[in-house]
């Protein structure tokens, strides 16, 4: 479920538990609450809604009022955009109708890191993009005071070329290395 | 129209696991990958209007690039597809029994 749809149902659905707790508490008069008093406790809510229209009419609204809407105006916009969209998808597009699953391409890049010298373990993300390739993040553990540039080159030239001999185009790769003690690590010793 | 996609399914399916580098069909990842007809279904081969959908696992390590290996598949299934275009998905590799 999207996140617009999944805010519109959150909101439906909190709607409806309050409803449903304000009928139990009403009908079983609980907690002092009387089914007689319902009219004029609407007659509230009525009223302050009124309240608030002919503030927004007459433009008496409070600053925090008109940054709050201003937010919710803004978010709305947001999540519109972000629904109109087109959904990413699932499979790592290769070219002329062959597909392949993101796992594929994620045991690839993890192997790929694997083998590469001084590094300790690895954390791959992979993102199929609309067009054709794949969008991956690796994160590499090295240890402290190591050539981190020297990794990076040797990392970035092996994973490309696991994926070229794989078939798999690369849209992104983007690297990330972090010093990690190697007693925490996947590989311990190298 | 819709008699015989069973059949197309079939025997592209066959066509497709005789291929080398194909170790299975796929069942598919998100949903179920099948031809369906009557009380019947065929895995693996998705036989659409316009389109045939193959799902594949593919055998590791890979005898040649994937896209080659869908090449090769599609190939192999022109004679089944009846025109459709066809599509490859992998969705899995697995290592190949070597003493077989």
């Amino acid at each position: 479920m999207r996140v617009f749809n999944r805010i519109v149902v959150i909101l439906l659905l909190v709607g409806l538990i309050a409803l449903g707790a304000y009928t139990v508490v009403y009908s079983f008069e609980l907690f002092g609450y009387q089914l007689s008093n319902l009219s004029s406790a609407l007659n509230g809510f009525t009223s302050g809604v009124e309240g608030f229209v002919s503030d927004v009419e007459d433009g008496n609204l409070p600053a925090l009022t008109i940054a709050i809407l201003a937010a919710v105006a803004l978010l709305g916009l947001i999540l519109l955009f972000m629904e109109f969209k087109p959904r990413r998808p699932r499979r790592v597009r290769m070219q002329r109708g062959t597909y392949v699953v993101r796992d594929i391409v994620k045991d690839e890049v993890s192997s790929a890191a694997e083998e590469t010298p001084n590094v300790l373990g690895s954390t791959t993300t992979v993102a199929a993009k609309r067009k054709p390739g794949a969008k991956v993040k690796l994160r590499a553990d090295v240890r402290r005071g190591q050539d981190k540039k020297a990794i990076k080159s040797d990392l970035r030239e092996r994973v490309q070329q696991h994926l070229a001999r794989t078939g798999v185009p690369l849209g992104r790769l983007k690297l990330k290395l972090v010093e990690s003690d190697p007693r925490q690590t996947k590989t311990r010793v190298q | 129209m819709t008699n015989g996609i069973l059949q197309i399914a079939r025997a592209a399916g066959e066509a497709v696991l005789a291929t080398e580098g194909v170790h299975s069909l796929g069942t598919g990842r998100y949903a179920e990958a099948a031809t369906y007809e009557g009380t019947e279904k065929f895995t693996g081969v998705v036989v659409k209007p316009d389109e045939l959908e193959i799902h594949i696992v593919a055998t590791y390590p890979l005898m040649r690039p994937i896209p080659d290996l869908a090449q090769l598949i599609r190939d192999r299934v022109a004679t089944e597809s009846g025109g459709r275009r066809t599509l490859v998905v992998v969705e899995d590799l697995e290592v190949a029994d070597e003493g077989l």
